[in-house]
């Protein structure tokens, strides 16, 4: 780290309003900024906290509907407030660069990458066509990505979601600029790819001393890629420190509610002897309609009262094991058995009662529930339904449950989903389906999209519960600190097929099948340290997809 | 390039299926005539020996279906039988009125695309200014008024008040093409008018939708300035939305074009159709309406055909 | 120079001065463009364009001083909620709103506000304004003003009529359609392109050369055509909602397909179907009144506006005006709620972002 150096960008109170129902509102609230040559900030946040307006202000940048109304902006001594719009352009692309969060819909569909990458070089008549092609060429190939020769010829639409990435933090790098600023890059990629982007992004801003901005919600990666980290909060500045120093010490009780490793774990349950399960997934094939199959041969069991946890990345079909189960996608072969009876596949031919068995809670409280009904009702319907409740017995109920998931019944029965926060969602969207009185919920990634500190609220609730009412839970997540707080077996898919399973325990011990040990190397730690280490352990070259394409899906090391 | 081929293939084939079924609903509507046509053509008063003589000069006496591929048979070489009421040759009413008709939306067309496309481009781009409000508020009036209240609007103006060009728009063979643009303007006027004003807002809508990709707000931050990001990265995703704003409003224009040619005693084919449809004229009517429908088939297809072949995730397959 | 030329200029040169001083720069624009604009009017058309001009601008002034008191007075009788969100509605849409008030009442009180029945004949043919007759004659001798009037009612009605059936058939059709998908949703969207597939004004003139001009028959085939159209926006807009988890979770409850449809689609779809009802009101105003101007409408004696300029139409070419007043009529509803529609539109996709 480079302390003592010249002052790059200096953001003094700066203050953007927002146009929303017409009037201007407020949404950052005077925020500082100080970024030095070579230095790498991390501004973190939740959603909403104008991490992402702050980066495109430091560009001198306002985008449609906003406005900087106050404060100062001052990039390489030049006030970018005042500037003109064609000073503030001469800036943009040459000495100040962008890397936006979606690489596949911020490349123009219309060019070829190399033209993209070139363009703004030929605009500030720094290089001519070849040269610029050449240089692309050689930052492709720095940024490891396959065929460098050729890869820029191609289109966007040509070239997976990783790759393009690293080509536009290659095109943000096409001038050298003095300052990128990363809008969320990997957000929107798998854990196996992230890592290899990072590394890539790492290596370029170490190269090229280039100074960054580093925009993400995520803290484990904002670890290893910042040299100092902010927190914002509802457009307010929380606090700022060198990150070693945040990581270790937090001040405010914000960031030490985000920091808050995950504390609470409990004990494995072990498998009831000769027992029949309570679901049990029978070498099942699925596909969508006309497609590939997306399921090959999957087959695990959930016992009573235990939690399962399905782990694996996007498109590894754990999701689609779930609709499955629930009956929204008959499986083309093998089936799935309620207490050794079979299940029938599609769920509108399920009775009442089976279908009352296996309720489901969803990852987004915000479209998993209705927001134009009222919460009593949300969660009284399935009373109502399967058990006929109806008046006071009905209200009773819905008290019981609104109790049953700490919520003050009389607070919260008569309003809508809107006005709740997402914690409070996700508790309504448990108390939906335990009114049904089932013995299964599938819990479709319900602690993803929340903070750390409520996501913990929720799985206690979620093992008071299976204590209480002796619930079976199938848990998809692809957060490994998740499974190993709450699971008692894990079960590992990749491409359509459970690459191994087994109890807790023996899964998080070596030795691992190569895809779960790609996994659970992939995921981020809060350890500035972890990337430098892991990138020394593996190799770069063993990260990421180039990992993933060479682990055999028949490696004898699965176990059943 | 076969994946284009393929998909332009299909969608040809679906536009020729449509027309089909259009064809069959046109041809047996009739058939739901309370009585048959005979019926209602001589009317209540008609004799028997009347009415079978009738029916057998119009084939009535065949089965429906026969007389249907009878005339679908004749519909694809141009031939729609005889008017019932005058006897003459369906082609020979409509056929010059066809074209007259084409004229007139063409020469509509000619001025209304152009002018519509640019100040839709520049609204756009001045979007929430007043000069944007006042477009919206414009544009919007004359969408909502009826083709017939413009029409005559400027009859009262151009043609009574400052007697500029003729109200009623006559045609004959020995006009040179600068009287034919003259005779023929007020009723373009209307139509342009009326057509600008859609296509306006719908560019508008087209280009700001545009405007909102990521991908431009990207050039914009590479520092482009204002009429590259425009050229160079708006304009080639734009060809899509903007042909399909063009095929929409020509197609819109079909429409329109029958009041019009009423309102000015146009002698086109919306003229026909509307003096067919009060005299009970059911062959003209059926052929009138084949024709519409078929352009307005193919100005869609046109611009689906166009969006295809201009979307560049099909051009450049994986 | 005429007085009234002299203060036209000076009253729009000061606007323009005050505006600038005040750094005004929307009205300092409107109002110097409006001075340079008339400058080459006036010296083309004289005082009298100068005259149109400026009785344009009073127009344009009373009608949003008219568009501002309504909208007060809606906000100061209606609820709290209802309020804010009136407050947010543009000129354009509340003087939309005033103009469908204003044809409400005239449409429901037309035999109390008409001075005449609507097929009385108490002139001479194409009379003349008098005191009796407010705007004069028709062709048959008809008072114009009470049969304009009576006109609120019937072609109103009439286009309501017809869009509610349309609408009734086109959602209920997109919404099963949505709910059920598969094989009833690929029928339906095939049926709903063929239908589409035939302009609108072509496919009524089939229809009613074919059954009649009658009240009935205009209903059932503006109905048949314009349901593709509200089937097509539904079907889009109960597919944005028919994804969501808490449909899913529903289904999965085993709840029918009605009580999905009623509790749990339609109220997170009404904001868009209202704005689309008004849309669909327009095209089918302005498609009936297309058809009773080439006299297959409502048929007479009733009074209809599209027929009534057909038949003065002959006035048109002595400057009389007379026969362009329900032409407009038309005109006002539509762009009226055209402009409520608008705003809608903008509030609903203003939410979205």
């Amino acid at each position: 780290m480079t302390n003592k150096k010249e002052v790059l960008l200096e953001i003094k109170d700066l203050e953007i309003q927002g146009y929303s129902d017409e009037t201007w509102v407020d949404i950052i609230k005077g925020v500082d900024l100080t970024l030095h040559r070579g230095e790498v900030l991390g501004l973190i946040g939740e959603s909403g906290a104008g991490k992402s307006t702050i980066g495109a202000a430091a560009m001198g940048y306002a985008r449609d509907g906003t406005r900087i109304s106050n404060g100062s902006i001052e990039f390489d001594g030049m006030e970018l407030t005042t500037a003109s719009e064609s000073e503030k352009r001469a800036l943009r692309g040459h000495r100040i660069a962008y890397v936006a969060q979606s690489a596949a819909a911020s490349f123009n569909p219309s060019h070829k990458l190399i033209d993209q990458y070139s363009e703004a070089p030929l605009q500030y008549r720094l290089k001519k066509r070849t040269e610029a092609q050449e240089d692309a060429m050689e930052l492709y190939e720095k940024l490891r990505l396959p065929n460098p020769q050729e890869i820029g010829f191609r289109y966007p639409h040509q070239v997976s979601g990783g790759q393009l990435q690293r080509a536009m933090t290659a095109m943000a790098m096409s001038c050298k600029p003095d300052l990128i600023i990363f809008d969320e890059p990997t957000t929107a990629l798998d854990v196996t790819t992230q890592i290899e982007v990072l590394a890539a992004i790492r290596d370029i801003v170490d190269e090229y001393n280039t100074a960054a901005i580093y925009i993400t919600h995520d803290l484990a990666v904002v670890a290893q890629m910042a040299d100092t980290i902010k927190v914002l909060l509802k457009g307010e500045e929380v606090e700022e420190a060198p990150t070693k120093e945040m990581l270790d010490s937090p001040k405010e009780d914000y960031t030490k509610s985000l920091w808050a490793v995950r504390s609470f774990k409990r004990d494995q349950k072990e498998r009831p002897k000769d027992g029949t399960p309570l679901i049990s997934v029978r070498n099942v094939d699925a596909s969508y309609t006309g497609g590939d199959k997306v399921l090959d041969d999957v087959s695990f069991d959930v016992y009573e009262g235990m939690t399962v946890a399905v782990v694996g990345e996007s498109g590894s079909g754990k999701s689609t094991t779930a609709r499955v189960i629930t009956g929204l996608l008959p499986p083309s072969k093998g089936e799935v058995l309620f207490k050794g009876e079979p299940f029938p596949p599609d769920y509108r031919n399920r009775t009442k009662d089976q279908l009352r068995q296996c309720q489901m809670i969803y990852q987004m409280a915000d479209t998993a529930l209705n927001p134009k009904v009222k919460i009593a009702e949300i969660i009284g319907r399935p009373a109502q339904f399967y058990s006929g409740l109806s008046g006071a017995a009905l209200k009773n109920r819905v008290d019981e449950l609104l109790d049953l998931i700490e919520l003050e019944p009389s607070k919260y029965y008569n309003r809508y989903p809107p006005e709740l926060s997402g914690g409070q969602k996700q508790r309504i969207g448990i108390a939906r389906a335990l009114a049904a009185e089932p013995t299964f919920i599938v819990c479709d990634e319900v602690t993803s999209a929340l903070d750390q500190l409520v996501a913990e609220g929720i799985l206690k609730l979620l093992d008071r519960l299976q204590k209480e009412l002796n619930l079976a839970y199938m848990f998809i997540t692809h957060d490994l600190a998740t499974v190993r707080s709450i699971a008692d077996e894990v079960v590992v898919m990749q491409h359509g097929k459970v690459v191994e399973q087994g109890p807790k325990t023996k899964m998080f011990t070596p030795p691992h099948h190569p895809y779960t040990d790609l996994l659970l190397s992939s995921v981020p730690e809060m350890d500035p340290e972890w990337l430098t280490t892991l990138l020394e352990e593996r190799g770069v070259d063993n990260v990421g997809d180039a990992a993933t394409a060479q682990i055999d899906p028949n490696d004898p090391k699965i176990s059943g | 390039m076969g994946d284009i081929l393929g998909l332009v293939g299909k969608r040809l084939g679906l536009g020729v299926f449509i027309l089909f079924v259009i064809s069959i609903i046109i041809f047996f509507m009739v058939e739901l005539l309370p009585g048959d046509i005979a019926q209602a053509v001589l009317g209540q008063g008609a004799t028997e020996e009347n009415l079978a003589a009738l029916r057998k000069q119009m084939g009535l006496d065949q089965p429906a279906i026969m007389r249907y591929l009878d005339w679908l048979s004749g519909a694809v070489f141009l031939d729609f039988g005889n008017s019932i009421v005058t006897g003459e040759r369906v082609t020979a009413v409509i056929g010059e009125r066809f074209m007259n008709t084409l004229f007139l939306a063409a020469y509509a067309a000619v001025i209304a695309v152009p002018v519509a496309i640019v100040l839709g481009v520049i609204v756009a781009l001045l979007r929430n200014s007043i000069f944007d409000r006042v477009a919206n508020v414009v544009t919007l009036s004359f969408i909502s008024s009826p083709e017939f209240f413009l029409g005559y609007i400027l009859i009262l103006f151009f043609a009574v008040k400052w007697q500029m060009f003729p109200a009623i728009s006559s045609l004959s063979e020995d006009m040179t093409l600068g009287e034919l643009l003259i005779r023929t303007f007020l009723p373009a006027l209307t139509l342009v008018l009326v057509v600008m004003a859609h296509m306006m807002r719908m560019t508008r809508a087209a280009i700001i939708n545009l405007l909102a990709s990521p991908y431009i707000e990207m050039a914009r931050l590479k520092g482009a300035p204002p009429w590259k990001v425009i050229v160079k990265h708006a304009l080639p995703n734009a060809w899509a939305p903007i042909i399909n704003v063009v095929a929409l409003n020509l197609a819109y224009l079909i429409t329109g074009v029958v009041l019009v040619e009423v309102v000015f005693v146009y002698p086109g084919i919306g003229q026909a159709l509307v003096d067919a449809v009060s005299k009970r004229d059911f062959p003209v009517v059926q052929a009138c309406c084949l024709i519409f429908a078929a352009t307005f088939i193919l100005l869609n297809l046109a611009a689906d055909v166009g969006a295809i072949l201009t979307n560049p995730r099909l051009r450049h397959p994986k | 120079m005429s007085w009234f030329v002299i203060i036209y200029y000076t009253l729009l040169l000061g606007t323009s001065c005050l505006a600038a001083f005040f750094n005004k720069r929307q009205i300092f624009l409107v109002a110097f463009g409006l001075t340079l604009v008339s400058f080459i009017l006036g010296i083309i058309g004289g005082p009298a364009a100068l005259k149109a001009v400026a009785i344009c601008a009073a127009l344009l002034g009373l009608a949003a001083m008219v568009s501002y008191a309504f909208r007060e007075f809606l906000i100061q009788i209606a609820s709290d909620e209802m309020g804010k969100e009136l407050r947010t509605a543009p000129m354009t849409a509340a003087f939309g709103m005033f103009v469908m008030f204003t044809y409400a009442v005239m449409g429901v009180f037309a035999p109390w506000i008409a001075p005449h029945g609507e097929a009385e004949v108490i002139a001479s043919a194409f009379a003349p304004p008098d005191q009796n007759m407010l705007l004069g004659a028709d062709q048959l001798g008809r008072d114009m003003f009470s049969r304009i009037i009576y006109g609120a009612r019937n072609s109103v009605g009439l286009a309501l009529a017809a869009t509610i059936a349309a609408f009734v058939l086109g959602a209920l059709a997109g919404l099963l359609a949505a709910t059920k998908g598969g094989w009833f949703d690929q029928f339906m969207g095939r049926v709903a392109d063929v239908i589409m597939s035939i302009p609108s004004l072509i496919f009524a003139l089939l229809m009613l050369s074919i059954f009649g001009p009658h009240i009935h028959v205009i209903i059932i085939a503006v109905a048949v055509i314009y349901a593709p159209r509200v089937f097509r926006l539904t079907r889009a807009v109960a597919g944005n909602v028919v994804v969501m988890d808490y449909i899913e979770a529903a289904k999965l409850r085993g709840e029918g397909t009605w009580y999905l449809i009623r509790r749990e689609i339609l109220p997170n779809s009404t904001a868009p179907l209202v704005a689309e009802f008004g849309l669909e009101f327009c095209f089918v105003f302005l498609l009936v009144a297309g058809l009773s101007f080439l006299g297959l409408g409502i048929q007479p004696p009733t009074a209809d506006w599209g027929s009534m300029v057909r038949e003065n139409a002959t006035l048109i070419s002595f400057g009389d005006i007379t026969p362009l007043i329900p032409a407009a009529a038309i005109a006002l509803l539509t762009v009226g709620v055209n402009f409520v529609v608008d705003w809608m539109l903008h509030r609903s996709s203003g939410l979205k972002e």
